[in-house]
C-alpha cells in the first residue's frame, strides 16, 4: 500500500459523504431490512438462529452492491482510464477502492449488529471485538467480489443482474434458510464453493457457540483466501493497455 | 530532455479486425503544440491514448521523452481526456487536489498553493467549493484542465479539449497552450475543427489511422498551392491526392 492508496480511499470517503442521500440510504436501509427481520421471525429462538446467517448475507450484498456500483460508474464516466493513465498502480486503485468502502460497508455491519443486539435484543456468544473482525473479513470479500464483476458489467442495470446471479443462489445454498447438510449431495458439494457458506458458519459458531477467531480458523481462512483471489483477480481486470 | 518529445515509428492497432491505426510514424519536437486533425473515425483518441500507454500497440515502437510509456513514466505526462472524467459529488478544488496528489505532490505546503493556483489559471475562484454536478460544460473543461496540469507535465496530452467551450473561453485556452508551450511543455492536441489546427505550431493530417500530411499550417496551406487556401481546403486536397495516388498503384 502506497501513499496513492490512501488518496484513493480518502476520496471515496469524501465522494460518499458529499452525495447526501446515498448516506442516508447506506444508514437507513440495513436498518429497515434489520426491522423487518425482527418483526418477521416470531420466536425470539429462532430470531437467534437466523439472525447472525441475515448478518453475514446483508454484508455480503450491501458491500457488494455499494462497490459494484461504484466502480462501474468509475469505469463508465472515464475516471479509472484517467486513473490508469496516472502513475498509480493496479493495486493501489482496488487497494484504494477497498479502504474506503470497507469504511462504509463496516459502518454498515455495526449498524445492523448493534440494531440486532440491542433493539431486536437477539442472544449471542463470543468475544464482540473478535466478531466483528469476522464480519470484516466477510466486507472485505463482497468489495472486492464488487470491483471483480464490475467489469464484466457496461451500465448499472447489468450489474444489478449480478445479484439474482451471484447473491441469491449463495442465500439458498450456503445454510440461511436450511442446514447445507440437508440438501442433495450436489449442491452440498457446490456450496464448499461459495464464500457465503464460510461465512455463515463462522459467524453462527463465533454468535451462537461462543468459538473464537482460532476455533473457526477455517472459514477466516477460506474467506481471507477468496478476498485475496478476489482482489488479485479485480486487479488483473484493470491492466494498463486494455482500458477501453 | 531529447530533441523529439515523441516518436512514433511504424505504430499498428487493431480494434478486434478493424484496423484504427495503420503503420503510422511521427516525430514530435520538444516544447511545441502539435495538433492531430482529422474527422471522426480517423484515430486520433486512439493515437493519444496509444502514446498515453492505456492501450498497447499490435505492432511499432512508441517512446513518449525517449522512454516507452509506463506507468513510472506517467509522472512526466499530463492527459486530459475527451470526456471531462471528474468526481461529480466532489468540489472543483477536491477534484484538482486529488490529481494533484496521485501526481506525487505530498507534501501539502507545495500542493495547497499549487491547486489554488491552477483554480485561478482556469477562471474557477468563485466556484471553487461548488461540486462539479452543478457546473456547466464549459467549466467542467476547464476543471478537468486543471486536473490535467496542476503537477506541471513537460508533456501533456489533450484529447478534443475545447469541444463545447464558447469562442471566448477558447481563445482563453489557446492563449494558455501558448504560454505553456513557450515554457517548455510540448502539448499534442487532438482536434477535428480546423479553428483549433491554426493554433497549433506543427501540425498531422489523419485519416483512417494514416498520416496524410504533416508540417506547419502555413506549409500545408501552401501545398495546395492557393494563397487563399484555408486549412480545411488543404485537408481536403491532401485527401484527394492521397486517393489519385491510391489510384495509381
Amino acid at each position: 500500500m502506497t501513499v496513492s492508496t490512501f488518496s484513493i480511499a480518502q476520496r471515496i470517503i469524501n465522494q460518499l459523504l458529499h452525495d447526501r442521500r446515498t448516506l442516508a440510504l447506506v444508514v437507513i436501509v440495513p436498518l429497515i431490512i434489520a426491522s423487518l427481520v425482527g418483526v418477521s421471525v416470531p420466536d425470539e429462538r429462532i430470531l437467534d438462529y437466523t439472525a447472525p446467517a441475515i448478518l453475514a448475507v446483508l454484508i455480503l450484498f450491501f458491500g457488494f452492491l455499494l462497490t459494484g456500483i461504484s466502480f462501474l460508474r468509475e469505469r463508465s464516466q472515464g475516471t479509472l482510464e484517467r486513473l490508469m493513465a496516472s502513475p498509480v498502480t493496479r493495486l493501489d486503485i482496488v487497494g484504494g477502492y477497498l479502504l474506503g468502502f470497507l469504511v462504509f460497508a463496516l459502518l454498515q455491519t455495526l449498524i445492523i449488529f448493534f440494531y440486532m443486539v440491542y433493539v431486536l435484543q437477539i442472544n449471542y456468544q463470543g468475544e464482540l471485538w473478535q466478531i466483528i473482525l469476522f464480519q470484516v473479513l466477510i466486507g472485505i470479500g463482497a468489495v472486492c467480489l464488487g470491483t471483480f464483476l464490475s467489469v464484466f458489467a457496461r451500465n448499472e442495470f447489468q450489474m444489478i443482474q449480478f445479484i439474482p446471479m451471484i447473491i441469491v443462489p449463495q442465500m439458498f445454498l450456503c445454510g440461511l434458510l436450511w442446514p447445507v447438510g440437508q440438501m442433495p449431495d450436489y449442491l452440498q458439494w457446490l456450496a464448499k464453493f461459495l464464500p457465503l457458506t464460510y461465512g455463515i458458519e463462522g459467524i453462527r459458531a463465533m454468535m451462537l457457540e461462543g468459538q473464537n477467531l482460532l476455533e473457526v480458523g477455517k472459514d477466516v481462512g477460506i474467506l481471507a483466501a477468496y478476498a485475496v483471489g478476489l482482489l488479485i483477480l479485480a486487479s488483473l481486470t484493470l491492466r494498463r493497455g486494455k482500458v477501453a | 530532455m531529447t530533441d523529439s518529445a515523441i516518436l512514433v515509428k511504424d505504430l499498428v492497432f487493431n480494434y478486434g479486425r478493424l484496423r484504427v491505426i495503420d503503420n503510422l510514424s511521427l516525430e514530435i519536437p520538444s516544447g511545441t503544440s502539435f495538433g492531430l486533425l482529422g474527422p471522426n473515425g480517423s484515430g486520433k483518441t486512439t493515437l493519444i491514448r496509444l502514446m498515453v500507454g492505456l492501450l498497447r500497440p499490435a505492432a511499432g515502437l512508441i517512446r513518449c521523452l525517449g522512454k516507452p510509456p509506463s506507468p513510472a513514466r506517467a509522472r512526466y505526462t499530463g492527459y486530459m481526456p475527451q470526456l471531462p472524467a471528474l468526481y461529480a459529488e466532489l468540489t472543483v478544488q477536491q477534484n484538482i487536489d486529488f490529481f494533484a496528489r496521485i501526481y506525487g505532490l505530498r507534501d501539502k505546503d507545495v500542493r495547497v498553493p499549487r491547486v489554488e493556483e491552477v483554480v485561478r489559471l482556469t477562471d474557477l475562484w468563485d466556484k471553487r467549493k461548488t461540486q462539479v454536478m452543478k457546473l456547466s460544460g464549459g467549466m467542467k473543461q476547464r476543471v478537468s484542465l486543471g486536473c490535467a496540469i496542476v503537477h506541471r507535465p513537460p508533456l501533456l496530452f489533450l484529447d478534443e479539449p475545447t469541444v463545447g467551450l464558447d469562442p471566448e473561453l477558447r481563445a482563453n485556452f489557446w492563449d494558455y497552450f501558448a504560454g505553456l508551450t513557450a515554457g517548455g511543455t510540448t502539448i499534442i492536441i487532438s482536434s477535428h475543427t480546423m479553428d483549433d489546427a491554426a493554433h497549433c505550431q506543427n501540425l498531422v493530417f489523419l485519416r483512417l489511422g494514416r498520416v496524410i500530411a504533416e508540417g506547419t499550417p502555413e506549409e500545408l496551406r501552401a501545398a495546395t498551392g492557393d494563397k487563399e487556401a484555408s486549412l480545411e481546403d488543404a485537408f481536403l486536397y491532401f485527401i484527394r491526392q492521397k486517393e489519385v495516388s491510391q489510384d495509381d498503384r
